[in-house]
Parts: C-alpha cells; structure tokens; sequence
C-alpha cells in the first residue's frame, strides 16, 4: 500500500476547507489487503492507509475538517458528553476493525496533524517505538478483568445490648463504645479481605500473562453504588494462553464464600494498554 | 456490561464498539493524555478533569439528557467559559466586599496594590 491509496484532496492547505489528518494506529504493511470500512470521524474524508517511510509500516487515517478539530473546537467537543462518546466509540471502532487481522499500535483519541507530511514526519521518529510495540502484542491480545464487591448480605442485626441488665446505667455508654469499635474492626477485616482477593485474583491472571497493569478501580458513579470495584486490571496474553486465563479467572468467582465478590472477564481486547512506551510491567 | 463471552477464536476482537464499556473504552484511549503525538494539543489537565467529570456521568448521559441537566456547561472544571464568569463573578464579589470594609463605592479605584490576598 502507498500514500497515494489516500485521498486528502486539501490537506494541509489553508482556508475553511482545510484538512487536518487524524491518525488511528500504526500496522506492519505486510498484513492482508484491508480496505477500511469504518466511516471513521463524522463529516471527515474516507479512512485510508498512509505509507511510513523506511517500509513496513503504515498509519491508519482519515481526512477531517480541520475547523473541527482545533484545540478550541476539540476541548469544546470533548466536554460534551455525547459528542465526546461518538469520538471514542469511532476511535475505538477503527482501530479493533485494523487489528482484525493483523497487529496494530492504537493511538490516542484525537491524534491530529495539520496535515499528512506532518504527520507522516511525526510518525517516522517514532518508528522504532512502532516496531518494537507490534513485535511486543504480535499474536497476543488484552485481556481485562475487574472484580466487584456484590451488595453484602444485610448486617445482621447486633444483639439489642441495651436490655442486658449489665450494660444498663454507668456501662450503657461503654458498650455503646464497644459496639461502634467491633463494627469498624468487621468493616476493616472485611475491607482486607476484599483487596486480598483483588490481588489474588491478579496474581492469577498475571500467571498466564506476559505484562499486566492495575488501573485504578471504576468509581462507583459507574459500578453502581453497592457495588464497588476493587480491580481493574488488564493482562496482555499469548493467543495460545488466553482461554487457560479465562477459565483460571473465572473459576476464582463464587469461591471466596462470605465475601460476595464478583469477577469480570473481557476481551480480547486490542493492546491499547500495552503498546505505549513506558506502559505495563513486565512479568 | 463488559463481560463477554470468549470468543474460542484468538486473534478476533470481540469487544465490538456497542457493547463495550465506554468507561472501558475511554481509560484505554485517553489514558496518559491526548497530548503525546500530534500536532494540536489539549492541556493535559483539561483532559484528567474531563475524565474525572466523565465518570460521574457517563452511566446516565441520557438521563441526564432527557432531565435536561447540563452542568458540564456550567462546571468550571469543563467549560472554561464557566470557570472565566465564576472567577469573574467572585473577583467582582471580592472587590465588591473590600470597597465595603475601606468604605467607598465599589466602582472607585482603589489605593492599595490589586493584589490578591493582599
């Protein structure tokens, strides 16, 4: 594949018809023939594959109005929560659709050039990081697990200690003490034992891994208030090792009897977390 | 939800973009910033309050929607427009307090240095 698959009829010139050039991923050019399906950013050019200098590589990306995407016009689209899902959701879908078949190094959302040489220069310098990446996630793929704590069984109600002929009078207050204390020691023992099995369950999963990252859990505007997370972890793992991984994770949930902790497999994903520099540790 | 059946084959992505989590899908393709590559760059902690604000709503946007609440147009954190009126309005407030205390009209120039805190 070449440049000239590319149709960028204004790229880069000035004027209100201008073209930015948006890029979604970086592939190995010796992947089957793709032709991009995937409309790519709304009200842009088609997507199309530009050829990376030194060979082997190309850049999955499309022609957008560049009035669309100034730093004014993204901060203000980003901030609107619809447009900002549109824009992730296309992002999203152009990349899984280029790595059907082949490795891919997603971008982040919104990686933006005032035009193809622009970016064709930029992507260069970061060729050896490209290479290295695509050898790093060939035939291997993200796999992600959470772990929620399910709503509790209702506290069971505390024995009414007000009647007991020897907490009542001078002893009332001390009990009272005591309740409080006893219950915030059974939060915390149970607080402990919800993160022990968090990273229980990464130790398992990271078994089978090659890198992992823990992220920081999902706040519960998202899970829900009664049921917070405790992990949320990704996994890079062999094509060949992913199934082992699933079952492995998988049979962990229900076995913490009393803690009502709840394990979520998905994937594969594309690497996104594994694929910039500096990212996931090593196992 | 994001649990997802395997898929049995490797090498296909099944998280297809409906169904996947978007929170999923924003911690991956915004992590570290969107100001690493390219030519146009957003302050990166624009983008970390964005994601922060985002978490709070992204599970009933259109709830939201319909409710026809729209505080991510007034929040400072996202919309600076807001945040320059908020400051402007607590900047007027303030000048506004301190003529009171030195006991002139809040329009009349003010003797002392203009500094904040002062």
């Amino acid at each position: 594949m070449t440049a000239t698959d590319l149709s960028l009829p204004h790229a880069g010139t000035a004027g209100g018809d201008a073209t930015a050039t948006c890029v979604f991923a970086v592939r190995r050019d010796d992947a089957p023939e793709w032709l991009p399906e995937s409309p790519g950013h709304a009200g842009g050019g088609p997507v199309g594959l530009l050829a990376l200098p030194g060979g082997g590589l190309q850049a999955v990306v499309q022609p957008v109005a560049a009035a669309d995407f100034t730093e004014e016009a993204l901060r203000r689209r980003l901030s609107d929560p619809v447009e900002l899902e549109r824009c992730a959701r296309t992002h999203h879908a152009v990349i899984t659709a280029a790595a059907a078949d082949g490795p891919v190094v997603p971008l982040p959302l919104a990686t933006l050039f005032t035009g193809v040489d622009r970016a064709v220069a930029a992507l260069a310098d970061q060729r050896a990081h490209f290479l290295a990446a695509l050898d790093r996630v060939t035939g291997r793929a993200e796999w992600a697990v959470k772990v929620h704590v399910e709503p509790s069984e209702p506290a069971r109600a505390a024995p009414d200690e007000g009647t007991d002929p020897a907490t009542v009078g001078t002893g009332a207050g001390a009990a009272y003490l005591a309740r409080v204390r006893g219950r915030e020691r059974d939060r915390r023992a149970r607080q402990e034992a919800v993160l022990r099995v968090a990273g229980h369950v990464h130790e398992v999963a990271a078994a089978f891994a090659v890198a992992a990252v823990r992220r920081t859990p999902h706040s519960t505007e998202i899970t829900g208030k009664d049921r917070p997370q405790v992990l949320n972890a990704a996994y890079l793992v062999d094509d060949a090792r992913a199934a082992e991984l699933v079952a492995a994770v998988r049979a962990l949930d229900g076995t913490h009897t009393g803690l009502d902790v709840h394990i979520e497999v998905s994937g594969p994903w594309v690497p996104y977390s594994f694929t910039r520099s500096g990212e996931g540790t090593g196992l | 939800m994001t649990t997802l059946d395997f898929p049995g084959t490797a090498g296909t992505y099944s998280p297809t973009p409906s169904t996947a989590n978007l929170a999923d899908i924003l911690e991956r393709i915004l992590d570290k910033g969107i100001v690493i590559a390219g030519d146009i760059k957003i302050e990166l902690l624009d983008i970390e309050l964005l994601t922060i604000r985002l978490r709070l709503f992204i599970s009933s946007v259109e709830t939201a929607k319909k409710a026809g609440i729209d505080w991510w147009e007034t929040d400072p954190a996202l919309s600076s427009r807001a945040a320059e009126n908020a400051l402007a309005r607590e900047n007027e407030d303030l000048r506004g307090r301190l003529a009171e205390l030195e006991g002139r009209p809040a329009g009349t120039p003010r003797r002392t240095r203009a500094k904040a805190g002062a």
